[in-house]
């Protein structure tokens, strides 16, 4: 664990530090051979809560890290001043927060929270352009669909978000965005043909960045083992770490971190990368498409 | 970045991955912790490394090697173009990062022939903008049509490091010794010859090899560390000579361990 490699809080937000924490007060108790319930009883709480901070799903009390430490015989000051550093990046708000639960919802706050972590992100996408990848005229057209009936502020809020988001691609240290996009989400024309031109430009600019990679399955390529449809794999820069596998639905969204569910998708993310265009193919296949579009 | 090179049939796309039998760049990243290996190449791994518990080490030291020789060749041999044949999942210190730290202008052309291999290298091998990097579509079996596409790659009529990392052990002496003088013979003048590979000096390390010989997976196989010798016929060996991986120019403060891979770099008068 090296947390001086750790982006800024500000950038990264609170979603890795709490998932290291956790991982390592799990390991800390088990060795020690305690209870999640004589844990809990420790800091006042329940065994549900010790099992919630242990998958990171929530902020940790500095006092209750320490009092957690003092029970499973952690003295090394060290290691307790690490783990310390990291309870206060943990509850650190990402830069997201300040966005309104009308537009925010939990799921969503969760994945910029991993997406603003992580070290690789691999996306399949089906049906639309991905989110980092996105105009704001076609990022308009994609929110409006959605949400018919909001007032003009509300769409305003939530494109302006989706572009903050895209400010990971310019910061300084870059996830690398490992993008397959079917050929149906270059085809369908959001917005009309002059911003779906727009957009197929702005995927040539992009996909010339360094960290950012772009393949396309075309149709002529089908019967690829995604059928079941878009989902993103989120790797992060700590070994203790598991990769998560997040795919939105039209309510929540799913996160899979057991490594069952994160091999089956790799499994399918792979093959596709593997039958899908190369890179430099896929330049000069977005060049014919602009032609056509 | 141009990748529509290759020297052996089309572009990979369409070839299925195998995720039946263990596959020695997934294994291999399991070994060294990563996180792009199957449920088959973790449990071929751990019934590996029941029978040899010092694989893991012999991974990272051999990785290592790669690391120091890189450095090497990059820094006090002044190479700035290299060939990487076999090139393996992406892990912390890939050769082209190696380079480039010492000189950002160093070109690095990929070779592999694994359809896996090469998407991974494509996405996530990439240069520093003074450099360059390359992917090559190509089987070592046929080193002709590997020289022939790197010429439009790199210039040969500067040197050139060419970088064979275990994966000659998956050949005999008879098809690997031909195949290693036929690229050697390709270069010019003042090029380098980098290699490791697994040597049969442990009991244990030859029984795990055997186990996974017997499962199906693409053989390798363990040397003697004398026929590591004919690899380096006709090259002036840099000093400390053919050694095992960790007491080739270890880092100040190395720890010495008992290896059982070797490793050597040479010189093209």
């Amino acid at each position: 664990m090296s947390t001086d490699d750790e982006p800024p809080a500000d950038i990264s937000g609170p979603t890795v530090p709490r998932m290291i924490l956790g991982n390592q007060l799990h390991r800390f108790r088990e060795a020690a051979g305690i209870s999640p319930d004589r844990a809990g009883y420790e800091i006042r709480a329940s065994r549900s809560k010790i099992s919630r901070m242990e998958n990171g799903k929530v902020g940790f009390k500095e006092r209750d890290v320490a009092d957690l430490l003092d029970l499973y015989g952690i003295t090394d000051e060290e290691t307790r001043g690490g783990l310390m550093t990291l309870a206060r990046q943990a509850n650190a708000p990402g830069w997201w927060s300040k966005y309104g639960g009308d537009i925010m919802t939990d799921w969503f706050e969760e994945y910029l929270g991993l997406e603003a972590a992580a070290s690789v992100i691999r996306a399949f996408e089906l049906q639309f352009v991905h989110g980092l990848f996105q105009t704001e005229a076609y990022a308009r057209a994609v929110t409006l669909l959605g949400n018919t009936s909001a007032p003009a502020d509300e769409i305003d809020r939530r494109v302006g978000l989706r572009l903050k988001r895209q400010d990971l691609l310019t910061g300084p240290r870059p996830p690398q965005v490992w993008a397959v996009l079917d050929e149906g989400a270059l085809r369908r024309p959001f917005g009309g043909q002059a911003v779906m031109r727009g957009q197929l430009n702005r995927l040539i600019e992009v996909s010339e960045l360094r960290h950012v990679t772009i393949q396309v399955v075309p149709f002529s390529r089908g019967g690829h083992a995604a059928a079941g449809g878009s989902f993103t794999v989120l790797r992060f820069g700590d070994d203790d770490v598991p990769d998560v596998v997040y795919i939105e639905q039209l309510t929540s969204a799913l996160y899979l971190d057991k490594r069952e569910d994160v091999d089956h998708y790799l499994e399918i993310m792979n093959n596709l990368s593997t039958e899908a265009l190369t890179p430099a193919q896929t330049s000069q296949f977005l060049a014919e498409i602009i032609k056509e579009t | 970045m141009t990748d529509q090179h290759s020297a052996t049939q089309g572009e990979t796309a369409g070839t299925a991955i195998d995720t039946t039998v263990p596959h020695s760049a997934r294994i291999w990243n399991y070994w060294l912790g990563g996180k792009d290996n199957y449920t088959v190449d973790r449990e071929a791994g751990d019934q590996y490394r029941e029978i040899f518990p010092g694989i893991t080490v012999v991974a990272r030291s051999s990785r290592g090697f790669l690391t120091r020789a890189v450095r090497y060749l990059a820094g006090e041999a002044g190479i700035r173009q290299f060939l990487d044949i076999g090139t393996g999942l992406p892990t912390a210190d890939n050769t082209h990062q190696v380079a480039q730290r010492v000189a950002p202008e160093s070109k690095i052309v990929y070779v592999d022939n694994d359809p896996l291999v090469l998407a991974h290298a494509r996405a996530l091998l990439t240069s520093e903008p003074e450099g360059a990097v390359e992917y090559l579509d190509a089987d070592i079996r046929n080193p002709d049509a590997i020289l022939d596409t790197a010429a439009g790659l790199l210039d040969f009529k500067q040197p050139i490091a060419l970088m064979l990392m275990g994966i000659m052990g998956h050949f005999t002496d008879d098809e690997g010794y031909p195949i290693v003088a036929r690229l050697q013979a390709g270069l010019p003048s003042g090029s380098y010859f980098a290699l490791y590979d697994g040597a049969d000096t442990n009991e244990a390390f030859k029984a795990a090899q055997q186990g996974y010989n017997d499962s199906g997976a693409v053989p390798y196989y363990l040397r003697s560390p004398a026929r590591f010798a004919p690899f380096f016929e006709g090259l002036d060996l840099v000093e400390p000579g053919l050694v095992p991986v960790p007491h080739w120019r270890p880092d100040p403060g190395a720890e010495p361990v008992e290896i059982y891979s070797y490793c050597g770099v040479g010189r093209k008068p």
